[in-house]
């Protein structure tokens, strides 16, 4: 007969006690022992790791995400407008694909022509047909980046600046060290950089208590003529072409260049208008605009014209200063000859 | 908005001024860009010295209303109504007349 209490299996088994399990003694010694790491470099024992540089030296990080394309606009921007000194700016009504090339195809030959008539001149140092570029803007993006330009002027003198010399790949600096670099803030003020937030905020900050006077014309669809020289005789060339008023910009006549008065380019120009200017950062309206494209003869002109000026000035002044003395001795000349011709006189009235 | 009623704008403006010169280009920039063939369009652009003088904008539309915008007080969403209230008239009377 069974057990009434039914017993476990495992209950059943006797039980394993340690000791007579095997031990392997080197594996327990193995583990006891330290183990032998070679002794750190001596440099690391006094002063720790120096911190890691988070950005490469030549791209700081910029206010918003470099890889946007408004980013990479506002930098293009801003760099067109330190680079050219003058620029015109025009609003293009819905022009078509079609009209835009003949608009630029139009102005390429009229700026080339200028150029051939001053390489003809020999002043090679003027040829400037090949950087005058006509470009559609975006009118939010560019009215920043000239708030930038405008607004902005980072000391870019190091010896001004509180940076002190930590260099994070000198090992004497500890890694606590906060380096511009290494922290993650982009709205740190050291940035000197026109992407920088700093920068960004500061022009922001400033363009609430001045103007730079562009304001009410960055609105809208507009297209920027930009020129990589102050160059009236280039200016005169595009203005005939791109916005002609008779008197002192014709538009070219239809026998000397017949492709001007294609209807794709008029259509473009009806729909293209010249609202301003910007010559090394003062604004024209369209009147100043013509006065700066009528300047005879470019810069040199003007530069003959104020030596002319100012020599014609010189020979006033010297006039002037001479006259007393002239005066002065026309005066004892003229009382000279009287006494002689009285003593003349007396002497014939004697004989 | 509708411009295939429009036969003519006249548009006297100054860029400078903030207010009337903004809502004036904003007006020709919404035309199509056939709308030199279609209308007659005429712009004069005062300079910077008389941002201040009122612009004026000119409307005819094809029945002959003449329709004239104070640029001073109206912005562009306001004139895009004004004009689109009397095109519409006009469509419907053109869809009716077949």
């Amino acid at each position: 007969m069974p057990p009434r209490i039914r017993l476990q299996t495992s209950s059943l088994t006797p039980l394993v006690t340690p000791s007579t399990g095997y031990i392997c003694l080197a594996c327990r010694h193995a583990s006891l022992a330290t183990a032998t790491t070679p002794a750190p470099p001596l440099e690391q024992t006094t002063s720790s790791t120096p911190p890691i540089q988070r950005y490469p030296r030549n791209q700081p990080p910029s206010h918003k995400p470099p890889e946007f394309r408004k980013t990479q606009l506002h930098r293009q921007y801003q760099s067109l407008l330190r680079s050219a000194p003058l620029m015109l700016i025009f609003q293009h009504n819905n022009l078509k694909s079609t009209e835009w090339m003949a608009l630029r195809r139009e102005l390429a030959t009229a700026l080339r022509k200028v150029d051939a008539d001053l390489a003809a001149q020999d002043k090679h140092d003027l040829l400037a047909a090949d950087g005058i570029k006509l470009q559609v803007i975006q009118t939010g993006i560019f009215a920043s980046a000239l708030r930038v330009v405008e607004f902005w002027n980072p000391d870019f003198s190091s010896s001004s600046k509180p940076h002190t010399p930590i260099h994070p790949t000198d090992p004497s600096t500890p890694t606590s060290e906060p380096i511009i670099t290494s922290t993650a803030q982009t709205t740190d003020p050291s940035f000197t950089h026109g992407l920088s937030a700093h920068a960004a905020l500061t022009a922001k900050k400033s363009s609430r208590r001045s103007k730079h006077g562009l304001e009410p014309l960055l609105s809208g669809p507009l297209a920027l003529l930009t020129f990589p020289t102050v160059t009236p005789q280039h200016l005169k060339a595009a203005l005939s072409i791109l916005s002609p008023s008779p008197p002192n910009f014709p538009a070219p006549r239809r026998k000397a260049n017949p492709s001007y008065h294609e209807p794709a380019v008029q259509n473009g120009l009806q729909k293209l208008l010249l609202l301003a200017a910007r010559v090394e950062g003062k604004v024209f309206d369209q009147e100043g605009t013509r006065w700066v494209g009528g300047i005879e003869g470019g810069l040199e002109g003007l530069r003959g014209q104020l030596v002319a000026m100012l020599s014609g000035v010189g020979a006033g002044v010297t006039g002037t200063l001479e006259a007393a003395g002239r005066s002065l001795y026309v005066t004892v000349e003229g009382r000279r000859g009287m006494m002689e011709e009285e003593e003349k006189g007396g002497k014939e009235g004697e004989q | 908005m509708l411009t295939k009623y429009i036969t003519s704008v006249s548009a006297k403006f100054s860029p400078f001024n903030s207010r009337s010169g903004k809502t004036a280009r904003n007006f020709l920039a919404l035309l199509p860009p056939n709308a030199r063939s279609t209308m007659a369009i005429d712009v004069q652009m005062l300079g910077q010295n008389a941002a201040a003088t009122p612009a004026s904008l000119a409307l005819k539309f094809k029945d002959g209303k003449e329709m004239s915008l104070d640029l001073e007080k109206m912005k562009i969403k306001e004139i895009q109504v004004e004009v689109d209230r009397h095109s519409r008239v006009l469509r419907r009377k053109e869809e009716l007349a077949g």
